[in-house]
């Protein structure tokens, strides 16, 4: 499945450490596009690890994390405005 | 999971629990690891053992090309998959003259089979190559009755040099294809098949690395050339399918050509503009995917290579008769 993660961490109280490992454990799995959001194909089992993983940090009543999930990448209409941006690829 | 190839120099790192290449102007990649199957290296890239153990951990190969683009090895990390009763397995089976030879004789079997298929392909395209499949059918029928290794040697060898003949008839483009030289190759389609059968075989051993095979011992090749000869086995199958269409289809839709190619005084090498079109082909190739009619859901031909372990595991271990890979569509 290919999947946009998208998160927004409260900054208060502890917040940038929050974000600093959320930012981390999320570029494990997926690629990181813009300042809070990822994307990138993933299997339905490493999904679940990835949450797993994130729900050590996450405070319930003030985080959010969006997944937006599609069947697979050619499922996605992707346009670039402004300036594109290749992060996604395997080459380098 | 994903392959990366990376092209430009710099640095291998850990970095926040990732691996990330930074180049030397500042502009980095970073690499998702969980999503990582192997990774290639084209460019000059320095990386310490700190990165390598945390590559060793995720089991993650990383195959390395030289300046020319030639394989030169990988960095094949501590086997996770071991197992020593298949590893005694493929050992009497490698020791035992009778039992290699059957098992080497499915890899040619299939591997002529496939070369057939290509050829059938070009005849329907009006090519020429009438005289060639006659040639390749007619060696097929020895290769089940052969003796030894040696002489399946010889017969896969003959086999190979007619369907290398015909390749003057299938491509477009003009080309001086006599025979096939390697180390180093000389002309614009050795050094494409050479550069484009490394990357199968290094595929190939990723794969086995996901198995319990051992990559020393092989069937077809004689094992002990102090390299991972399995893949050179099990890749023998899947070369007409994945290597040589590939070729094809790029000098035929002019996508390579000779302006690609630098000749130096006895050698041939490509550009890195070519060979990241060729890689980026040779992706998008590995991931397509066809209807497997066993399993009744698809696969992609990347996955059939994994498969063909299997199948080789399963004869291993007297579970089912190795039956090697042919084209089915």
């Amino acid at each position: 499945m290919y999947i946009i993660l998208i998160y927004d961490i409260a900054q208060d109280n502890g917040g940038a450490k929050v974000s600093r490992n959320i930012f981390k454990i999320c570029k494990k799995y997926l690629t990181h596009v813009q300042k809070s959001v990822f994307e990138g194909e993933i299997t339905p089992p490493l999904l679940v690890k990835l949450r797993m993983e994130l729900d050590k940090y996450i405070r319930d009543e003030e985080d959010s994390i969006i997944v937006f999930s599609s069947r697979q990448e050619r499922w996605l209409e992707k346009e670039f405005w402004g300036v594109p941006d290749e992060k996604t690829s395997n080459f380098f | 999971m994903e392959s990366y190839y990376l092209f430009s120099n710099g640095e291998l790192k850990r970095k926040d629990n990732v691996v990330r290449l930074t180049a030397p102007d500042g502009k980095f990649k970073d690499l998702k690891v969980e999503m990582t199957r192997e990774i290639f290296l084209f460019g000059e890239v320095s990386l310490n053992t700190k990165c390598l153990n945390y590559i060793g951990q995720l089991g993650i190969p990383v195959h390395i090309f030289n300046y020319y683009g030639f394989y030169s090895g990988s960095y094949y990390p501590r086997e996770s998959n071991v197992s020593g009763e298949l590893l005694v397995a493929q050992v009497t089976h490698y020791a035992d003259e009778k039992r290699r030879h059957d098992i080497a004789v499915q890899f040619v079997e299939s591997a002529s089979f496939n070369i057939l298929r290509n050829l059938r392909y070009y005849r329907q395209r009006e090519k020429d190559v009438d005289e060639a499949m006659s040639e390749i059918k007619s060696l097929r029928k020895k290769i089940a009755k052969t003796a030894d290794i040696q002489e399946l040697m010889g017969i896969e060898g003959n086999i190979r040099k007619v369907y290398y003949q015909a390749w003057q008839a299938i491509i477009n483009q003009e080309i001086d294809f006599e025979k096939r030289v390697k180390r180093p190759p000389d002309n614009m389609i050795n050094t494409l098949i050479s550069y484009v059968n490394s990357l199968v075989y290094s595929s190939c051993l990723t794969e086995i690395y996901k198995t319990q095979l051992n990559p020393a011992i092989s069937y077809l090749h004689s094992a002990g050339e102090r390299r991972f000869s399995l893949c050179l086995d099990i890749a023998e199958v899947f070369k007409p399918l994945i290597a040589d269409r590939l070729i094809f289809s790029m000098l035929n839709k002019n996508i390579i050509t000779e302006k690609d190619f630098e000749r130096e005084a006895n050698f041939c090498y490509m550009k890195k503009e070519a060979r990241q079109k060729i890689l980026q082909a040779y992706d998008l190739r590995m991931k397509e995917t066809v209807k497997h009619r066993d399993l009744g859901r698809s696969v992609s031909y990347r996955h059939l290579m994994r498969l063909e372990c299997y199948k080789l595991i399963k004869h291993l271990m007297n579970d089912k008769e190795y039956e090697g890979f042919k084209i089915w569509w």
